[in-house]
């Protein structure tokens, strides 16, 4: 008798049954983290995805790491179009230290980090398009271990507005940098110029168009929390499948539709839309993912480098502050709360680096890998340093678990 | 045993104590930020001060000692401008208004001083509720006898203060169909209510000996009565009125205090009985439910008037004390808010009908305040 009914052995992966396994799976490192009671529950998540990935366990192969990257887009958009919403430009306009502390953060930090890279020897492009990437904060991290620890206050609010910058001085420097590494494959100079442009002009005015209609449809829908929570939902996941389609850049376009949907929005259509359980069931998956892809060689024989990497993008973001503090009227204490609380970056620095595979493959797996184990330092000790931050000023409750 | 020494203070003179609501210009819910205003605050040149409050996301203003009510209003303008800066530039906005009308009164934090932190202790989840926001008038009174008789007469009056000001319709995320909802959140505390029927400053004190000595009260500050009398300042404190939604208001409400007081003192009432205390709390319920569509019973008289029809026949009592005290424009301005133009409680109603959702009333009401 023959058993054809039966499901085959060992099963195949099965789409929906990894997404459930990775959240049970973060679910349970998220708790155990938690009950340490000094690390954050995102440190559980991605300790959770680098045991089960390739690097230790092997359990989550490459091949289920691919099939769930979805998720992980959608996560993003998520967190970069709530990143946007944040970047509040009326407060740059009141507060006119806001903007050069930024830029001093973001640039000193690229100086300090360019200089360590070129000091090692690494060719001044590849130091360049590394040091831009990793000026951005991740902002998955911060924004989720703020809200793990219902963090607001002056230092919270200020940390979001510098990821926010930091974040999209990261992209626009990578887009610059883009003709040049092109170029050096030995193209024509227009062509690379125009997909830079491409790429920048492209994802500004997807992001201003996801906006608009969305906007149009909210003055249908009416303000009502459901109507408007599925709204922003649907245009997040259209708006990242238009900019894959469109070959943009993804975190550009949503990031620009959420700094729309903050300061554009003049009559008020749009409400302010708390994604709550629903993104944390996509941040857990994120989290996951950019754990499994670690691998624990990077935290080896490389990883003096990033540690280095890791100092002094520090030290260039705390001197900045710090430089700033007193016209810019934040206390010293801040500044250094600030600082720590802008350490954190993860995973997405990767996903900056999606178009320069594109156009040079081997160059982005070797800007990758200067960059890899400061992220892999940085993605243990991010959100620590984060959550003590975000303690330490008084601005999250260590006691708040949810 | 602490003995309370009336302080001496000018008759008439006047000041004014505002609680305001820090709020973030995200979501409008509160923020915590007491602190940080307080820090850059700190160098600021006005007459005025600048307190925590129980919850870091309420400061308090008060004024100087005034005699006047345009110097006053000029004060609070000048608070308030630079407050407002302030606020700008930390990305948080300040705003009037009796309550928040949607916050949760669970999530605030208790502002870390010793004191506050005691009475989070006393009172558990009391002193979180507390996170509401009024307006308290302080008037000059010559000596401590007076201020008994004043404590009593302007007893009367309570509707016409919670009236006037009530700003506090909505409450943790509904319309209370109240027009002061902050009221009833006083009304929780043991020590609420009103100052006990005592003749005279000597017999004052020796209430207040014997709650001392029952171990119910240390200092004055543990009465959270409507009215009570403030030995320190040598005055007595109007603690009726939600914060209105502008300093103007704020400014017109401390005139017409004034007013009523400089004429309470004048013609020294015949009806200081305790009947006066029979009917308050119906007629201060009446108020805060109804605002100024409500109905109080005279206990002279013994005859129910609508709210706003008592509040104009005393603001034409009060034209002569006004002339002469410079309070015309305050008071007329209070007779527009009777004849159809309504309390703030109206405007933020009218605000919510238009905007539909509760941040952007909060929104709404940030930008009347720090205009």
């Amino acid at each position: 008798m023959s058993a054809d009914f039966l499901p085959p052995w060992p099963p195949g992966s099965n789409s929906f049954a990894l997404f459930g396994l990775l959240l049970l799976a973060g679910l349970i490192g998220g708790r155990i983290a938690s009950t340490t009671r000094v690390l954050p529950a995102i440190t559980g998540y991605i300790a959770t995805g680098f045991v089960l990935g390739p690097g230790v366990l092997g359990w989550l192969t490459e091949d289920a790491l691919a099939d769930a990257r979805i998720f992980a887009d959608i996560s993003l958009g998520l967190v970069v179009f709530e990143l946007g919403r944040r970047l509040d430009l009326e407060w740059a306009r009141h507060d006119r230290w806001l903007l050069p502390t930024g830029l001093a953060e973001s640039l000193l930090s690229f100086a300090a980090m360019f200089a360590l890279l070129t000091f090692f020897e690494i060719p001044a492009l590849e130091a360049a398009v590394a040091a831009t990437v990793a000026i951005a904060t991740s902002p998955a991290v911060v924004l989720l271990v703020a809200s793990e620890l219902k963090a607001e206050g002056p230092v919270t609010r200020r940390a979001l507005w510098h990821v926010a910058l930091n974040n999209i001085i990261a992209m626009l420097g990578v887009a610059v940098l883009l003709p040049f590494i092109e170029a050096r494959g030995g193209g024509g100079a227009w062509h690379p110029i125009a997909r830079a442009l491409w790429i920048v002009a492209g994802s500004f005015l997807l992001g201003y168009l996801a906006f608009f209609v969305s906007q149009l449809i909210a003055r249908f829908l009416g303000k009502g929390d459901a109507a408007q929570f599925i709204l922003m939902v649907a245009m997040i996941v259209l708006t990242v499948g238009a900019a894959q389609v469109g070959k943009m850049s993804v975190l550009l376009a949503l990031l620009v539709f959420g700094v729309c949907a903050r300061n554009l929005d003049s009559d008020r259509r749009l409400i302010d839309i708390r994604f709550g359980h629903a993104a944390r069931l996509f941040f857990v998956v994120l989290f996951v993912l950019t754990g499994a892809t670690l691998r624990p060689e990077q935290f080896g024989t490389v990883a003096w480098l990033g540690l280095a990497l890791v100092l002094v993008r520090l030290l260039g973001k705390a001197i900045a502050l710090y430089l700033f503090a007193v016209p810019a009227r934040i206390s010293s204490r801040q500044a250094a709360t600030l600082s720590l609380a802008l350490t954190p970056l993860a995973g997405l620095a990767i996903g900056f680096t999606q178009p320069i595979y594109e156009v040079a493959p081997e160059f982005g797996a070797h800007i990758a890998s200067i960059v890899a184990s400061g992220i892999a330092i940085l993605s243990v000790l991010g959100p620590i340093a984060t959550r003590y931050a975000l303690i330490v000023s008084g601005e999250g409750e260590p006691d708040v678990r949810d | 045993m602490p003995v309370l020494d009336f302080g001496r203070s000018a008759p008439l003179t006047f000041g004014v104590e505002l609680e305001l609501m820090l709020v973030n210009t995200r979501d409008y819910n509160l923020a915590p930020d007491a602190d940080d205003l307080l820090r850059r605050a700190a160098d600021d040149d006005h007459k005025g001060e600048l307190k925590p409050e129980i919850t870091q996301s309420m400061v308090e203003i008060n004024s100087s000692v005034n005699e006047r009510y345009e110097p006053l209003l000029a004060e609070l303008r000048a608070m308030r401008d630079s407050l407002a800066t302030h606020a700008r530039q930390m990305n948080v906005a300040i705003a009037g208004g009796g309550t928040h009308p949607f916050q949760k009164w669970s999530e605030r934090k208790i502002y870390p001083t010793e004191r506050f932190q005691s009475v989070s202790e006393k009172y558990g989840f009391l002193a979180k509720q507390f996170t509401v926001f009024g307006q308290h008038v302080h008037i000059g009174c010559a000596n401590a006898d007076d201020a008994i008789y004043l404590n009593h007469a302007l007893i009367r009056y309570v509707p016409h203060f919670v009236a006037l000001a009530a700003s506090s319709p909505f409450y943790q995320g509904v319309d209370t169909a109240f027009d002061s909802s902050r009221l009833s959140v006083v009304n929780a505390f043991p020590l609420s209510g009103t100052m006990p029927f005592v003749r005279d400053w000597a017999e004052f004190n020796r209430y207040f000996d014997t709650m001392y000595d029952l171990g119910i009260v240390k200092s004055m500050k543990d009465f959270y009565w409507d009215i009570r009398p403030k030995p320190e300042y040598g005055t007595v404190e109007i603690r009726v009125c939600d914060t209105p939604l502008t300093v103007e208001r704020a400014a017109q409400i401390a005139a017409y205090a004034q007013a009523l007081a400089s004429k309470l003192l004048t013609d020294r009432v015949d009806w200081i009985t305790p009947d006066l205390y029979l009917v308050h709390s119906y007629n201060r319920f009446q108020g805060s439910r109804h605002g100024l569509d409500g109905t109080l019973v005279d206990p002279k008289t013994r005859k129910s008037v609508l709210i706003a029809d008592d509040i104009r026949s005393t603001l034409r009592e009060l034209s002569g004390h006004a002339a002469s005290l410079g309070s015309t424009a305050a008071l007329e301005a209070l007779l527009a808010v009777t004849m159809g133009e309504g309390n703030d409680a109206a405007w933020l109603r009218r605000a919510y009908a238009e905007a539909k959702t509760l941040p952007d009333v909060v929104r709404q009401q940030a930008l009347r305040w720090m205009a």
